[in-house]
């Protein structure tokens, strides 16, 4: 398959063949795709495929053996962790990462990369999320799950990140969260490019541009949501269900 | 809920406090109080130990045994400086430009990188480069000119030299020359030492698909060093002649703080030449630091002999003369009393007074360093979830060898403030070893302030019974007198422990998982 994309194309990160472990267990074995700047990729594929791997090879959280991811243009494999975000990613993880022993403002403070970041976003981190503002002495345990997610895309947001990586925001919210959420993410891929792992397709497809599909550690199918949206039968072969 | 949780550790404190004061009925006010003071004593210098020790588990999960040996080199490196400030002179340029030759590790991260060797080649090289930078080391160290003394020779022992300025006399400092080989050769020998060696480590750990950045922020740190020592190499007998004719007590201060530097500098060096590659082996971690203990006292014992020996008061503690013992605060200034008469008890003001007081000045020190400053919040969120913090753009690597070095400064400090009462002997670090295994134990092993009370506790207990052992303890509802003996000291701690795991697994403040 063909996954090399438009050269026109405006491109902010490009894995290629990138093979990469966790501990001994190669996980992702030839991923390969672009993400172009500006907008909303979504990793689609089944549970345990390695789309949260492929999001940690990018932030060198999983071992890149083989292969390239450029940023930019800039090669970044083998780089630090902290090096890679300090370029500009920002990471959502699954199930938030929240310090405990952290309040929620020392959650949104540890993410800042020089100082005065907190204090430049708060008005708009605030004014996505409302509900952050009341708790902000509240240690980061007492929150709902909602609450905990949107503090883990806030501390995403305080410093000025070009790419944002979002892994499974919607996992076990409510309905109504779910519906502010996707506000949330919409309004931040105004700013920063977004990749998003979501097993929720009603969530992906309404957010996402683009799709990668990526089944057994490979990356298999790659395009336009709009298109995917209509292949019920691509749908069901990759993803099990509509 | 939250004070049911609280209540158990609760009443297990009120419990073992009832116990104490049930047995303390007999005694005159005097021994409670001076008991209590010892206990406070020795239950701060355990703490800085502890401290340590649970700031290192806490975030890094190493269990750092070493920690004790790290406390005796303090005692130790502290003694060299205020006894012997010529021999701590000569040897700083020799410390200063091996460190320099390790500041330039960047440089050989960044070299190692760009070379296209086969795996192999790469292994086989680096440890080559181990191997001559070891034999370098071998030929220049010994021929570098070092006053210090023969362990053979009771004249020049340290036991002599700690005589000597007990009594207010001092040998004339020792000024010796470069002769076996000339300066210059010595000091490029030192620096190729230490960066055949960080190159040959940077090849043995290199791993596929690694870069470097090379960043010219990173040369001041060996521009400062190099300053350093050279300044201490071309200013050497002045530097000498200016320490030997300071006051005790600013000797004492700059042998403190050297203490505590040499500890986070040997802290810092352990965890990132050994305890980084095993991050992912806890055990090996674990035997590498018992390992690291006992070659530490080995080492100990080949510089400075086996006998113990002694650090002497600083003058401010030293007063005897005058109003001595001091009854008011106004004589125990001027005169400088070694002892003041509290409640008709002789109190001695640097271990009962003033040891217990730097260990609150550090409980507090770290406490507000945890909560209020930035590093401190990177160390709490850590503790929980150390590869999120780093992918928030955060160098952790760097806070886990801040935090290493922290620890084994603490220890070190810990070293250097109880010599002056306990003296010192190559096993003073494995007594407080296993006091401070004790004290974390029992207060919870992350628990920072659990580890504060844990070494109260302790100290407490231990004073508590060494009295008993004097003068006996009533036995509740009888009339008979029970006299612990000196062998039971050291058990009653343990069977503090045992009873307090029994109740709370986790020790008194730590939190169940």
């Amino acid at each position: 398959m063909n996954l090399t994309s438009d050269p026109g194309l405006d491109t902010i990160l490009e894995l290629k063949k990138v093979h990469s472990y966790i501990g001994q267990y190669h996980i992702l074995q030839d991923v390969d795709f672009v993400v172009p700047r500006g907008s909303i990729t979504t990793l689609l594929g089944r549970n345990g495929a390695g789309k949260t791997t492929t999001l940690k090879s990018i932030l060198n959280n999983a071992t890149v053996r083989e292969g390239k991811i450029l940023f930019n243009g800039k090669e970044i494999q083998g780089l630090p962790p902290y090096e890679i975000a300090q370029m500009g990613i920002g990471f959502v993880p699954e199930h938030r990462a929240i310090f405990r022993a952290l309040t929620v403002e020392e959650n949104l403070r540890i993410a800042e990369r020089k100082k005065g970041d907190l204090e430049k976003k708060r008005d708009l981190i605030f004014e996505l999320f409302p509900d952050l503002k009341r708790f902000l002495h509240l240690r980061g345990t007492e929150l709902s799950g909602g609450q905990q997610q949107m503090l883990a895309i806030a501390r995403a947001m305080v410093p000025d990140n070009e790419l944002m990586l979002i892994d499974e925001p919607s996992e076990g919210l409510a309905p109504v969260v779910i519906e502010q959420l996707i506000e949330v993410i919409a309004e931040l891929s105004k700013t920063s490019t977004v990749i998003l792992v979501e097993q929720n397709f009603l969530v992906a497809s309404k957010l996402a541009r683009y799709f990668v599909i990526i089944e057994e550690g490979k990356s298999v199918d790659y395009g336009m949501m709009a298109d995917l949206e209509q292949d019920k039968e691509k749908i069901h072969r990759y993803l099990g269900a509509a | 809920m939250k004070l049911k949780r609280n209540l158990t550790p609760l009443a297990v404190l009120a419990g073992i406090f009832l116990f104490v004061f049930m047995a303390a009925r007999g005694m005159e006010p005097k021994d409670l109080l001076i008991t209590t003071l010892r206990g406070f004593s020795v239950g701060s210098v355990t703490f800085l130990v502890a401290a340590g020790f649970s700031l290192i588990f806490g975030l890094l999960d190493v269990l750092n045994l070493a920690q004790g040996t790290l406390y005796m080199i303090g005692a130790y490196v502290g003694w060299t400086v205020y006894v012997r400030p010529d021999t701590f002179v000569d040897i700083m340029p020799m410390i200063l430009f091996l460190m320099a030759g390790f500041a330039l590790r960047f440089l050989w991260d960044a070299l190692s990188d760009r070379l296209n060797w086969s795996p192999k080649t790469t292994k086989i090289v680096g440890w080559l480069l181990v191997i001559v930078a070891i034999a370098l080391g071998l030929f220049i160290v010994p021929r570098y000119p070092i006053a210090g003394w023969e362990l053979d020779n009771y004249a020049q022992s340290p036991i002599s030299y700690s005589f000597m300025v007990e009594q207010g006399t001092r040998l004339p400092a020792i000024h010796l020359g470069f002769e076996e080989i000339p300066a210059p050769v010595a000091v490029i020998g030192l620096l190729l030492i230490s960066s055949l060696l960080s190159f040959g480590l940077a090849l043995i750990r290199k791993k596929a698909n690694q870069q470097h950045e090379l960043s010219l922020k990173k040369w001041w740190t060996f521009i400062v060093l190099m300053v350093l020592g050279l300044f201490f190499l071309l200013f050497n007998t002045i530097l000498t002649n200016i320490l030997f004719s300071m006051s005790s007590n600013w000797l004492f201060l700059i042998a403190v703080i050297m203490a505590v530097l040499s500890g986070l500098g040997l802290g810092a060096l352990m965890e990132t030449t050994l305890i980084q590659p095993l991050y992912s082996r806890p055990i090996y971690q674990l035997m590498l630091t018992l390992g690291m203990s006992t070659i530490g006292v080995q080492l100990v014992r080949a510089i400075w002999g086996m006998p113990e020996f002694v650090l002497s008061k600083p003058a401010l503690f030293r007063g005897t003369g005058g109003a001595c013992p001091a009854t008011n605060l106004a004589d125990l200034i001027e005169y400088n009393c070694t002892t003041v008469m509290v409640l008709g008890g002789r109190v001695r003001v640097y271990d009962e007074i003033f040891l217990p007081i730097v260990g609150i000045i550090v409980l507090v020190v770290v406490w507000v360093l945890l909560k209020k400053s930035r590093i401190g919040m990177i160390i709490r969120a850590g503790v929980q979830d150390s590869s999120m913090v780093e992918m928030l753009g955060i160098n952790v690597r760097r806070v886990f060898t801040l935090v290493f070095a922290l620890g084994a400064g603490l220890a070190a400090l810990g070293g250097v403030l109880a010599a002056p009462s306990n003296g010192l002997s190559t096993g003073m670090g494995e007594k407080l070893l296993l006091n401070a295994l004790i004290a974390l134990a029992v207060g919870g092993l992350t628990s920072y302030p659990g580890a504060a009370l844990g070494s109260l506790l302790v100290g407490l207990i231990q004073q508590f019974m060494i009295k008993y052992g004097q003068i006996g303890i009533p036995i509740p509802f009888t009339d008979t007198l029970f006299k612990p003996s000196p062998a039971i000291v050291p058990a009653s701690t343990m069977l503090l422990m045992v009873i307090v795991l029994l109740i709370l697994p986790h020790g008194l403040l730590g939190k169940q998982e």
